[in-house]
């Protein structure tokens, strides 16, 4: 999902950096707020971040016979909401623009909101959607990752197709290809991603369920009822 | 009996079987794909999606240029180390604080 440094024109830069920077700083005040009042959710702030950490360095193979990359972001935007995952994704995107030559400097906004912002607020919006349904707390988490992970590529594929539209066809048949190639290659690789990070929150649930209850993720009877039943 | 308790590991192991068969499925469409489609490099999409904005824009590669100047990993090899780099962090994160979290639950 990385736009290289130097693909995308100067004033779509600083478009994104603007769409970027309020959330971003959102974020921060936010995770000051938590880490001042709540040093009991520091750990699972850690393990989620630790996940964005990890699926995000993983380049894998799909069916396009190209290569593509999980964002992990699951597990901290239902932890945490779209805010403070949008820092975190800062932090990785950041180390990647500076020592491996991923996206860069000027891109960074545009590449924050995508992995960061959109992709998270959609995830977070199922997220809502589902909580207080009957629907079992793993397939929320399954479809909160895969799809926020889905978004974050389309999210990609927008910001290249509204700087290069095409000569015939404008932005939409311009978004339909740059689509071809992220979103295509992305399908497998996001239904894994939300299968393993269910799978981790499982883990999760069987080891910290206050925290989850505190931070009212889930309330106490969904989370019991996974115990249970897993 | 036996059945009974064969269902009942099934259930309570749903997610872990979901996801060997998955990571099975990714691993053999994977194989698919490299074996039918000719020519398949497995390069990054970011480098499609490049490609792409050359073609659409009738630019060669060559002519676009960092907008604010950028340090590049030398060879493969230092990238590869790089981005190892970045999943021992998180590795360590993940590892640390869930051997830390059933330090405390045994403890309780």
């Amino acid at each position: 999902m990385h736009i290289m440094e130097g693909f995308l024109p100067l004033q779509w830069c600083i478009v994104w950096w603007i769409i970027a920077l309020p959330c971003l700083m959102f974020g921060i005040y936010q995770l000051k707020k938590l880490v001042d009042l709540d040093r009991e959710a520091l750990p699972l702030l850690g393990v989620t971040g630790g996940f964005i950490f990890i699926l995000s360095s993983l380049k894998l193979p799909s069916v396009t016979g190209s290569c593509s990359h999980p964002t992990g972001t699951g597990l901290s935007t239902i932890s945490f909401g779209p805010w403070i995952t949008s820092v975190i994704c800062m932090i990785v995107l950041l180390f990647q623009s500076l020592f491996l030559a991923h996206g860069g400097l000027s891109v960074l906004g545009a590449n924050i909101v995508s992995m960061g912002i959109v992709g998270p607020l959609v995830g977070y919006g199922i997220y809502r959607l589902l909580r207080d349904t009957p629907v079992n707390i793993y397939i929320t988490v399954f479809l909160v990752s895969a799809l926020a992970d889905m978004f974050t590529y389309v999210t990609t594929s927008l910001e290249l197709a509204l700087a290069y539209p095409a000569e015939t066809g404008g932005v939409v048949s311009s978004f339909i290809l740059f689509m071809g190639i992220f979103a295509l290659t992305q399908v497998p690789l996001a239904i894994v991603e939300g299968i393993i990070l269910a799978l981790v929150f499982k883990y999760i649930v069987a080891l910290k369920p206050d925290i989850l209850i505190r931070l009212k993720i889930f309330s106490e009877k969904q989370i019991n009822a996974a115990r249970t039943d897993n | 009996m036996r059945q009974g308790l064969t269902t009942k590991m099934a259930y309570r192991y749903t997610l872990e079987i979901l996801a060997v068969i998955a990571v099975v499925a990714f691993c053999a469409l994977f194989l698919y794909t490299e074996t039918s489609t000719n020519g398949a490099e497995f390069a990054g999409s970011d480098d499609a999606a490049s490609q792409l904005v050359a073609n659409l824009t009738g630019t060669s590669l060559e002519n676009f240029h960092p907008v604010i100047p950028q340090w590049e990993p030398p060879s493969g090899e230092i990238e590869s180390s790089l981005f190892a780099l970045q999943a021992a962090i998180g590795g360590i994160l993940v590892g640390g604080i869930f051997g830390y979290w059933i330090g405390q639950k045994k403890k309780a």
